[in-house]
Order: C-alpha cells, then structure tokens, then sequence
C-alpha cells in the first residue's frame, strides 16, 4: 500500500462524524478536567475510560487522545490564575504566568500558553508521524545507564530556575531529594522514613507536595498580611498576546516542542521535567534573562511548549513499541487491548489505515484544541476578577477536594497542609520552591536508575560510560556544570568591583 | 453551635439509615482499586463494574489509592467500617505475595473477609525475540553459568517471587544470588527492561506479554496454566514436567474488612455469580487471556490462602523474607 | 559583633536539619536489611549522601552569608498580628484533619471557608458568606456525581 493509499484508508476511518465529535468532546473534556487542580489529565483519561468499551476502536482512542490532549494543556489555566498547577505537567508555568496574572497581564499569559501548546502539539504530531520508527528504536537504547546520565543532566536546569543565589536554590533541591527518598526502597523493599505510618509507605503524594508548596503559601501571606490585597482586583489586562510577541518567542516554541518531543519519546520521563528543562533552555538563551520568573510572556510559551510537545511524541513508544511512556498512555494501551488491538510493530503492517486515522485524528486535534482553548480562556479568566478575599478561601477548599480526589485519601491532605507551611518559610526566607519540586521528581529517578544499573553490572561503575548516549549526556552535564561555575565566579567578582553597591 | 447542630440533625438521619439497614445496599458502595489506572487490576475492575453494577442496584463509585504495592489502598479497606460500604480489589501481589514476602506489612490476610475471585491471569515467562535462548532448559543453562537477570514490577510483586520461584522448580541452586532481580518501575517498565536488554527474562501475566508475545518482539518460554495459552507458542509448567508451577497465577478478587457480615458476603456471592456471566465482560477479559471462573467466598479463601503457603514456604526455604 | 545575617542563619539551620537526619532520624527511620552485598546498594546510601549534602550547602550559605556584600536586608516590618493570625490558620488546619473524616468533607469546607474569609478580613462578607455554602455544594456535586469520586460524607449528614 502507497503513502496515499495509506492515508486514504485512513480517512475512510476517521472521515465520519462520529470519529471527530469523539476527538472534540475528548479535548473538551480534557481541557475542562486539566482546569480544575486535582482532577490530572490522567484522572480525566481513567475515567473516560470507560465510556469507550461500547465504542468503535477510532473513535474510542481519539476521544481518550483528545482527553489527554486537552488535559495536559488545560492545566496552564489554574496555574497561570491562581497559582495551582492543575496538572503537575503545567508546574513551570506557574513561573512566569501566575506573576503575570498578578502584573494584570493573565489574559496575555493565557493567550500565548494556548498559542506556544497548540503549536508545541502540531510540531509534536508531525514528529508522531515523521519520525515514529527511528525515535521508538532510539528509545530502546535507553537502559538504567543512559536514564541515570539523562536525569543528572536534567539535574542541572535546577541552577536556571534557582532565582538570585544558586545556593539557596540547591538547599530547596536537597529537601526535595530528601522528601523524595520516604517510602519503599526499589531494590529492598524496606521502610525509609516511614515512621510506621503505612501511609507514608507509598511515598509522599506528588500532587499534594506540588499544590501544597505552590498554592498554600498565596493563602498564608494573605492571612499573614490580609491589608495590601485587599479589594485589589487584578483585572485581566489587554486581552490577546500579539503576533509580534509570538514571533519573538517563536524559537523558543520551537526549541521546546523538540525538547518535548525527545523526552516523550523515551518511556519514563514525562511532560513536567520536560516543561522545566525547556524553561531553563529559554532562559539561559533569552535576552530578557533577567525578568524570568518575573512575568515573563517567553517564560511561559517555553513552559507551555514543552510539555504539550511531550503530548503526541509519548505515542511513539506506544504505536511503535507497544510500551506505554507514562501513565495516561498505559491507560491508553488498555483501551487499544479492549478493542482487541495489540500496539507494537506489527500493528503498522496488520492495522495500517488505523494507524493512519489516528494520525489524521491527532493533527486534526491541534486546531480542535486552538477552538476549545480560547474558548476556555475566555470563561476561566474572569476568574481574575474575584475578589482576593473570596477567591483565596475558595482556593482553600478547591485545592482541598482535588487534592483528595487523586488519591482518595485524606492523609494526603494532611501532606499539601504541611507542605503549605513547609513552602511559606522557604518564601519569606526567598529559598526558591521550583528547584525543590524539580528535585522531588527526578531524585527517585535518579536513585532508581543508578541502583538498576548497579545490579545489571554487579557493582561495576564502569556501566555508566557504556555507550556513545551515556558519553554525550556526560559531557552536557560537563558543560553545563562548568559553564554554571563560570557564571557564578563572574558574579561574585563583579559584585566585588562595586564595593558597596548591591 | 454549629457543630451540635449538625450532630442533631445528623443523630436523626443516622438513627433513620441504621433502622432501614436491614435491606444492603441501600447507597453506592466504594470499592477501592490499591493499584494505579491503566495496571491490570484497574482494567480487571472496572470492567466487571458495569455488570456488577446492574446487579447491585446501586452504583459502584471506583476509588484508585495507590502506593506501596497494594499496601497503601488495603490498609484503607482494613480500616473501613465493616458495613459493607467500602469493598476493595484483592490482587496476587497485595494478597498473597506481599503478605508472604513482607513481615513489615501493616495487614495480614486475617484482616480481610474474602468474597470473591473472579479472574485468574496464567503466567508466563519470556526473553527478548533476537535472543539466543529458545527454551527453559536454555535458560536454566545460562542462568547456571550466571549473568542472567529478571526485572520485576518491584519487590515483593508477583513478578519478582515468580522470577525466583521459576529458576527455584527448575533447579537453580541459590537463585537468588545466582539470577540478579532488577526491580523496576511498574509492570510496564518491566517488561520494556526486557524489551531494551536491561534484564534477560521475566514472568508475568499472559495479558502484560500479548501483545508483545504477537508482535514477535518477546519470546515466550513456558506458562505456568495447565491448558497452553492461546497466543503463547510455549509449552505449559506441566509439559515440562513442573506441575507445581500451576500456583503461580495472578488473581482478581473481592474482600471487605475483616468483620464483614455473613449476609452481605452472602449478597457479593450471588451478585458475583450473576455479574460474571454477563457476555461481554466475559469476551472482554478472554481477549486479554484471562480466565474468568467465580469462586465463592470459601472457595476464595481456600484458593488465596494455598497460594499464600505454597509462596510462604518458598520465601522462608531461600530466606526472601523482608524484615526491615 | 555584627549582626548574624539572615543567609547564615538559613546555612546553620540547614546544617542543624542535616545533622539530626545524619545522626537520629535516618539510624532509626530507615531499615536496611543484613544481607546488603554493596554499600552503593544499600538503602542508606542515597539518605546518607543526601544529608552529607546538605551540610556542604549549609556550610557554603554560612560562608557566603558572612562575606557578602548585601546590606542586611530590611526586616520586613513587623505586621500587627501577623503571627497570630497564622496561628489561627494552623489551628483551623489541624482541626481540618481532625473534621474531615468525621463531619464529611462538605460540612468541613463551608466552615473553612467562612473561617478563612473572616482570617483575612473580607471585603466582601456576604459574598463570602454565599460562596461558602454553595462553593462547597458545587464541588460537592461536581466530584461525587461528574467524576464519580468517593468524597468523604462523615458521620452525620450525608449528602445524596
């Protein structure tokens, strides 16, 4: 079968109205679910479900593509309005957006997170389609080793994020490397840090720590100082961002989608990480440097980019390989197994104008997510508009029952309480929060990995260097180690040269 | 104030709700699922819900609590009121492996009133397709030699005393120094380990394999159900002379805590009966090779507690047990 | 002697939060089986290291906090009942814990939020006062019937 035959066969699949009314309610869905914290993309995704046992096997996956789609982009909304991620992938947004949401800007903010998302999705689509075989047979190459050296170098972005004093921001990553290790240990399957609470013993909930440390602190210092806020509304600024600043951004978009794109293809990573590496990418090469983490538009777009560039690259391990990238397309492949499809090479030969539909669905699912995203924007940005004094406890309580609902367990929130308070003292003492968060995810990744890889050698480091893809993060990591200490030895002297001064 | 007067208004619904008791379920009953979205149990369950949910009457709400292997979601059952409004999903690795391999874990098997298993998984082992072992008996070979390694879900998963369990009928002496276990994250992440090259082999459910047993990417070598599964080009524990091995399955079930009242286990009996023979929740499991076969409660609670000894006895004989 | 500036003072707690990890909580907390084959391997390696750390870190922010040019940073000032008001904050979260199994998490929230709004002197108290009700309904209906998630219903009233 040609190239066109292929995609006619496809169309003939997707080319009825059931199959796009299924994408459109899925990243309606998605974007809604996205938007309240608490309720993840994935939560939306497990739940969906369900509904598409009695489906046709297209529609079905492209309603639960459209769910995911929607849902990693419809966490920007809450993150940029009122400080709480409402998917963990959406945490670097918080950076920029939520103090352009306090500048006024939250209109601006949110247009160019819709713009710098639906663009990351095409570009991540396109790769999807263009370069399946090659990254999926990349990936597999990826061992404990090559994880380890990976996630080391992601370590690094944790010098951009840091803010003025990049000790300050390593003291936040050792708390979050810290916290991180509570729980079962991989290899030995004993008790760390559990202090015999058996809900300790699955380790923090990640949720929790995330809106515990990001949100709570915003309703401690109103509580702390109710006076300067009060009946202070934001307003939500001039409405769209314009063509002039998606332009100026539009190489970091690019830049972000790719980095997206190369994270999601390899199973284990996630949109988050790939979200802050694509940040601190863009801040280290803007030339606004000096107002990230300030409201800057860049900031966002980059955060936005890369974590949506993730969205359609995690199906690269999942159509090519059949092994699910994360947990959404875990849920995924439950559904392809219902219908009685097994996803893996051989589905490229036995199911090629499935695999074509599903390609036409997802292109098509960018521009149904560019509609449904303005839209969203449009009703959600009044939430600017509340009164401080309304909208904080009402934070309280929404953060209360989502972070519930994820777990469904109360303890957790317990854990988003004390991480409140434990994120207040990090605030007033200005120990940036990003680095601990960033930290709190890829530690266990880091330690996991390197003791896999310890076991697969017998004790023998030598297995770090094994091949040409742990050589190259290694001499990243180097580079940008270095390029780090340089930096901070030119600070120190030219805050020597001005005696006095800053 | 306030809370007196919740407590008065509350005091006369409750007193109202305990007098109409007698006909359960008279609101939707939780039912936890200890494992993740998307794992087997979380497909296993929710697949059966629809059905059950007909039969019950009143909807089944499905709460996810994750962590901990199981451990994290059972212990919120154990310490649910034994009204029948709280049932959990029961699985291989939370209640049977778990409890024989962990003696930190908050539960035993005593703490939960069993109602039903409703879904048995066969094993099965396999190896990367362009490797050059092409049965058993050529990996037990290798595995003599040393250098061979499984990966696992985690410890104490039912894939991790499978790997060891296998290699143990086989006749590897010591396995557990002799085969290296690499836990991973997850039964996905286990599989892919393989898939990459980063463990030589692993025994899991039939329905994690399929679909890559299908796409000719992982070699089946054995499964441990006494009939060959369909799919699988691999001979069965008893061909090879293992009939011992057909313990080793996975297994779907129901509980409710321990103090669950005889009528209402009674009331899971029947509706599991009813449920079960719904059509298309038969051919969905059967399309991922499972094999559905309800078990009352006796049934059940034989059925998890001969598994739980035969693992036991193993865990104690190679001194697997995890104290700390 | 000159004022211990604020840098330091995060530098020595973090070394004091290291050393009581390093020397009684991480001993006692983390089990690590007898039959470890490699230090690299054992549970306690990664914690130990970790702490170790931290103490570095602590130690580079002493240091720095003493040689840095920074003015000692403005106090911020003093706030009238600041504290006590993030007291309160914390009391209404422990009870939080405390009523949420037993009242449902309903019930818990309205007095939250009517608590909260009255903490941080509302502009807007019969607004408040609204939302406090019907907020928690709304998200009530939305969790227990949309999303199907088994919000917790307490002892006493439950909600369909």
């Amino acid at each position: 079968m040609s190239f066109l035959d292929s995609i006619a066969a496809g169309l003939s699949l997707v080319g009825n109205f059931e199959a796009f009314a299924a994408l459109f309610v899925g990243v309606l869905i998605g974007t809604i679910a996205g938007a309240i914290p608490g309720m993840s993309a994935t939560m939306a995704v497990a739940l969906t479900l369900p509904f598409t046992f009695a489906m046709e096997a297209v529609p079905a996956i492209l309603l639960l593509l459209g769910v995911y789609k929607g849902g990693i982009f419809g966490g920007c909304i809450p993150a940029i309005l009122i400080k709480t991620p409402g998917t963990p992938a959406s945490s670097a947004t918080v950076l920029d957006g939520y103090p352009m949401a306090e500048k006024g800007q939250a209109g601006k903010a949110l247009g160019m997170a819709l713009w710098a998302s639906c663009t990351a999705d095409l570009i991540s689509n396109l790769s999807l389609i263009l370069f399946a075989g090659w990254l999926a047979s990349f990936a597999l190459n990826f061992g404990p080793p090559e994880f380890f050296t990976l996630i080391l170098f992601s370590l690094t972005i944790i010098a951009g994020v840091s803010g003025n004093s990049l000790l300050k921001g390593a003291l936040s990553a050792m708390l979050g490397l810290l916290l991180a290790t509570v729980g079962l240990d991989l290899v030995y399957g004993t008790n760390r840090l559990t202090f015999g609470d058996p809900n300790l013993m699955g380790g923090l909930n990640f949720i929790a720590v995330l809106i515990g440390l990001f949100a709570m602190p915003e309703v401690m210092s109103m509580v702390w100082d109710p006076k300067p806020h009060e009946g202070k509304a934001r307003g939500l600024g001039s409405d769209s961002v314009t063509f002039g600043e998606y332009k100026r951004c539009f190489r970091t978009i690019v830049r972000g989608s790719f980095i997206g794109v190369f994270l999601g293809s390899i199973p284990g990573i996630g949109a988050a990480p790939a979200a802050f590496l694509s940040y601190s990418e863009a801040r280290r090469k803007s030339p606004n440097k000096a107002n990230f983490g300030k409201g800057e538009v860049e900031g966002v777009a980059a955060s936005e980019a890369g974590n949506n560039g993730v969205a359609g690259a995690t199906l690269i391990p999942l159509l090519a390989l059949g092994v699910p990238g994360d947990v959404i397309t875990a849920i995924i492949i439950g559904a392809f197994m219902i219908h009685g499809l097994q996803p893996g090479p051989m589905m490229f030969v036995l199911n090629k104008d499935l695999i074509y539909g599903l390609f036409i669905g997802l292109i098509v699912s960018s521009f149904f997510l560019f509609f449904i995203g303005s839209l969203a924007i449009r009703l959600f940005k009044y939430v600017a508009d509340i009164p401080r004094g309304v909208l904080f406890p009402g934070v309280l309580v929404l953060c209360i029952y989502g972070v519930f609902a994820v777990n469904n367990n109360i303890f957790d929130v317990g854990v988003m309480f004390v991480m409140g308070w434990v994120g207040y003292v990090m605030l007033r003492n200005d120990i940036p929060a990003a680095p601990f968060l960033i930290a709190f995810i890829l530690g266990p990744l880091l330690e996991n990995n390197f003791r896999q890889a310890m076991l697969m050698s017998g004790n023998s480091p030598e297995i770090l260097f094994r091949g040409p893809i742990t050589w190259f993060f290694w001499f990243l990591t180097l580079l940008t180690v270095a390029a780090i200490i340089r930096a901070g030895i030119r600070a120190t002297r030219s805050m020597r040269s001005k005696p006095g001064a800053g | 104030m306030k809370f007196a007067k919740f407590g008065a208004v509350g005091a006369l619904v409750f007193g109202l709700a305990t007098a109409a008791a007698a006909e359960y379920p008279e609101r939707p009953v939780n039912m936890i699922i200890p494992f993740g979205a998307g794992g087997a149990t979380d497909i296993s369950a929710r697949t059966i819900a629809e059905p059950l949910g007909k039969v019950v009457g009143k909807p089944l709400i499905m709460a996810n609590v994750t962590g901990a292997g199981g451990a994290t979601g059972s212990v919120a059952a154990m310490n649910a009121k034994p009204d029948g409004y709280t049932m959990l999903f029961t699985r291989v690795g939370s209640h049977s492996v778990n409890p024989a391999m962990k003696a930190t874990l908050p539960y035993t098997l005593d703490d939960f009133r069993y109602v039903t298993v409703y879904e048995i998984n066969p094993f099965a082992c396999a190896v990367a397709a362009d490797s050059d072992i092409n049965s058993m008996d050529d990996l037990v070979a290798r595995a003599r030699e040393g250098g061979v390694s499984f990966s696992s879900s985690g410890v104490g998963s039912g894939l991790h005393l499978g790997g060891v369990m296998v290699m143990d009928a086989f006749g590897v002496e010591d396995p557990l120094n002799q085969v290296t276990h690499i836990p991973m994250d997850g039964g996905g992440a286990a599989a892919t380990a393989v898939l990459a090259g980063t463990a030589t082999f692993l025994c899991t459910n039939s329905s994690a394999l399929a679909s890559f047993v299908s796409n000719g990417q992982l070699k089946p070598l054995m499964v441990t159900t006494s009939e060959p599964v369909v799919g699988f080009d691999a001979p069965t524990a008893a061909d090879l002379g293992k009939p011992e091995l057909e313990q080793l399955v996975g297994w779907t079930g129901i509980a409710g805590p321990k103090d669950l009242p005889d009528e209402v286990a009674a009331k899971w009996g029947e509706w599991m009966q009813a449920a079960a023979g719904d059509e298309e929740f038969v051919s969905r499991m059967e399309a991922v090779g499972s094999i559905i076969d309800v078990m009352s409660p006796e049934e059940a609670n034989d059925f998890i507690r001969t598994q739980y000894n035969t693992f036991k006895d193993l865990v104690d004989r190679l001194g697997m047990r995890i104290e700390g | 002697m000159q004022r211990i500036k604020r840098q330091s003072l995060i530098g020595i707690a973090s070394i004091i939060v290291a050393a009581v990890l390093m020397f009684a909580i991480i001993p006692t907390w983390v089990s690590s089986p007898s039959n470890v084959r490699n230090i690299v391997l054992s549970p306690l390696f990664w914690p130990y290291i970790l702490s170790g750390l931290t103490v570095l870190i602590g130690l580079g922010l002493v240091v720095t906090g003493f040689f840095t040019t920074d003015p000692v940073e403005p106090e911020q000032p003093a706030i009238s009942g600041g504290y006590g008001r993030l007291g309160i904050l914390a009391a209404i979260m422990t009870l939080t814990m405390f009523a949420l199994p037993r009242l449902g998490m309903v019930w818990t929230s309205m007095l939250i939020f009517a608590a909260t709004a009255f903490l941080i002197r509302t502009s807007h108290p019969r607004a408040a006062i609204i939302c406090a009700i019907t907020v928690p309904l709304v998200l009530y209906g939305f969790f227990a019937h949309v999303a199907s998630v088994a919000i917790p219903q307490g002892n006493y009233v439950r909600l369909p």
